[in-house]
């Protein structure tokens, strides 16, 4: 096992550390057991982030192409804007108690799919757009996998009081931050999908294939264009939008790494092909 | 006395009497109809990918006029929705990002009904040395072209100078590149295309697509005078594990085929297998097997030759080998003769008039999506500065636009 692939593990040990502590602190509603979880979080980020950079060292493409390495790269950012949240303010601590155990659940899952980097990367991949099309996946998951565990902040808050109730922010910060996070997750997600039409345009002649991942990141891009609908024409708020932030982000999780596995897509193993084919007929 | 007849009720101060264009144009430009065609787009997507999946899903969904006109509507009553509730409202970033966000789907709407009519998509197939004009149907496997389309547009014609296996730019091996030559008499471009690099001349650009094996065969009599010789496309038919087997028939399995082809008349039945040479491009051996042309006479089924997946009864071919590259086979009174190995590669050609009014919506809606985020942050910025409306997030809330 070399180096890359031990601080991969003990970042996956880590979060799992991380996630126990704010369950188990929550549930307990102690405040040590929330802080040890935090620096749990960090440690793991930091081998996390070291296991990606030594990774990419090591290798002669960049380490975001597999499943595993994309799975890696969402849970990384993931990872990144949710420490960036704590920085920010104390009140949201609790927000690991469903971040955490969602990131240590697909980098574990992520472990599991490990296979060497690719000595070349596909001619398809070798375009500018990969850049912009994987920042704006990672990016617009980690802001909406962040408003999930906003949802579920309100969720716990709302019509409770207690020691640790009481230090979470007022509901309506809850609501009002949950929203910013699915607005940027939408507008990084739109980003994603422009991008990839773009890049798709350039290596296919065609911008949009209806290829079920294509069709997939519609279905996520649009349930969260109704979420911002039914906050802003329909004007829902509080708990129906906490909810549905919590059910929209597994769908978000289905689309980006359950599809590739189930369907035929050309996004298989997030290599974009471009193979000796059967012609359409035989004989000239 | 005449009684007085009651009086009508007065229209409501303001209101003027709908007609039905009006009518139709306040059900279209409601917000309640956008939500419900979101959902309904959302709802046949999902359905696209879990009930039907892939070319059945393009059948009975993706396709249909049915879905495309929900498309239609869902553009058409999301812009004019908008528009409709912000006119002559106050401009803000936020106000201004949604109008484009919105319009951009107007003009994505516009770009696809404009492309669908004029546009061209086909697959020109060619063997190295090999020229076709662009201006002929037949030079295509396949088309699919606008009704307004004018195949006038296709200029000239296109020459296959050479596959390139391996091809390197800047040290990144693209694995295909196909050197090119398009247009007409002296004034042709010649370009060498790869998957991420393609040629657009006069609107029409020219894509790398998929690539094969064309084996050179030359008939001659047991003299050895020429009858005939060809290039055989060959398929790339998938034998698991990766591997590929090259061979004449079709998408759906290997087969014989009547040689000379149609329409000059059949002298024999000819399957070929190509077993490329794993050190060196171009050689390698390839398989012959031959049938007389009376088994084609017999049953259809009968030219299908050695199917490995046990595809239909078919009777032994009456001569068999393997030759070298360069090689000659002996099948009764004639010889067959492998003159060489060259590529065949199918080039997409695609005009798409819409294109740039597609891709600037995207974008346009892009930013417009960047230009909504960052103006609502800045109002819950200033809000938050002058204090919190006291409202809990569960209580009914102002449907507001901007």
């Amino acid at each position: 096992m070399n180096v890359e692939q031990v601080l991969f593990w003990c970042a996956v040990g880590l979060y799992g550390v991380s996630a126990s502590a704010y369950v188990f602190g929550f549930i307990a509603e102690n405040e040590k057991l929330l802080l040890g979880g935090l620096a749990a979080a960090a440690l793991g980020f930091a081998a996390h982030l070291v296991s990606i950079g030594a990774r990419w060292a090591a290798s002669t493409t960049n380490p975001f192409i597999s499943i595993s390495e994309s799975l890696a790269l969402g849970t990384f950012m993931s990872m990144a804007i949710f420490l960036l949240v704590q920085a920010t303010s104390r009140k949201v601590r609790p927000l690991g108690v469903f971040v955490l155990p969602v990131v240590f659940i697909l980098l574990g899952w992520a472990g599991t799919l490990r296979v060497a980097s690719d000595s070349q990367l596909a001619p398809a991949l070798q375009s500018p757009w990969l850049w912009v099309h994987i920042v704006g996946a990672s990016i617009g998951f980690s802001a909406v996998l962040i408003a999930a565990g906003l949802g579920l902040m309100f969720l716990l808050k709302d019509g409770r009081s207690g020691r640790i109730y009481d230090r979470l922010p007022s509901t309506t910060d809850l609501d009002r931050l949950g929203y910013r996070f699915v607005a940027g997750g939408f507008l990084m997600y739109g980003l994603m999908i422009v991008s990839g039409a773009l890049w798709a345009d350039q290596a296919k002649g065609s911008y949009w294939n209806w290829d079920p991942v294509e069709v997939w990141s519609l279905v996520s891009w649009l349930i969260y264009g109704i979420y911002l609908h039914l906050r802003i024409t329909m004007g829902w708020r509080g708990r129906r939008l906490a909810w549905y932030a919590l059910v929209a982000v597994f769908v978000m999780i289905v689309t980006y790494w359950g599809i590739p596995f189930s369907a035929e897509t050309f996004h298989k193993g997030f290599r974009v092909e471009h193979e000796w084919q059967p012609p359409v007929d035989g004989i000239r | 006395m005449t009684p007085l007849a009651a009086p009508t009720s007065p229209s409501p101060p303001g209101r003027t009497p709908r007609g039905p264009w009006r009518r139709t144009f306040s059900v279209i430009s409601s917000p309640r109809l956008a939500i419900a065609l979101l959902v309904a787009v959302l709802a046949c997507s999902v359905a696209g990918v879990t009930v039907f999946r892939g070319e059945r899903a393009w059948v009975v969904i993706f396709s249909t006029l049915w879905f495309n006109g929900l498309l239609v509507l869902l553009a058409l009553s999301s812009g004019l929705t908008f528009l409709v509730r912000v006119w002559g409202r106050k401009l803000t970033l936020a106000w201004v990002g949604m109008v484009v966000f919105h319009v951009s789907f107007l003009g994505l709407l516009g770009g696809v009904v404009y492309n669908s009519f004029f546009s061209f998509k086909a697959v020109l197939r060619l063997t190295e040395g090999e020229t076709l004009p662009n201006g002929d149907p037949a030079s295509y496997d396949t088309i699919e072209a606008g009704r307004f389309f004018d195949f006038k547009r296709l200029r000239g014609e296109t020459t296959l100078v050479r596959m390139h296996r391996n091809y390197k730019v800047e040290g990144q091996d693209k694995r295909s590149a196909y050197e090119i030559a398009v247009g007409e008499g002296a004034a042709r471009t010649v370009s060498t295309i790869y998957v991420t690099q393609n040629l657009d001349l006069d609107g029409v650009r020219y894509l790398v697509s998929k690539e094969g094996y064309s084996v050179g065969i030359i008939l001659r009599d047991r003299w050895g005078k020429e009858l005939y010789a060809a290039m055989v496309p060959l398929q790339s038919l998938p034998e698991g594990a990766g591997n590929l087997l090259y061979t004449s028939g079709s998408i759906h399995g290997p087969s014989s085929f009547p040689f000379p082809p149609p329409p000059a008349p059949a002298d024999l039945l000819l399957q070929v297998t190509y077993v490329p040479d794993q050190g060196k491009d171009r050689a390698g051996k390839v398989e012959l097997a031959t049938w007389p042309v009376s088994a084609l006479e017999g049953s259809p089924a009968a030219v299908q030759a050695a199917d490995p997946h046990g595809g239909a009864a078919s009777p032994p071919p009456a001569h068999t080998g393997t030759v070298p590259v360069g090689g000659t086979f002996e099948a009764g009174n004639r010889r067959l003769e492998v003159s060489e190995v060259r590529y065949w590669v199918g080039i997409a050609v695609r005009h798409d008039p819409g294109l740039t009014l597609i891709l600037t919506s995207l974008w346009a809606g892009l930013a417009g999506m960047a230009m909504t985020f960052a103006g609502r942050i800045w109002q819950d910025t200033k809000r938050g500065k002058r204090g919190s409306s006291g409202r809990e997030p569960d209580a009914p809330a102002p449907r507001e636009i901007t």
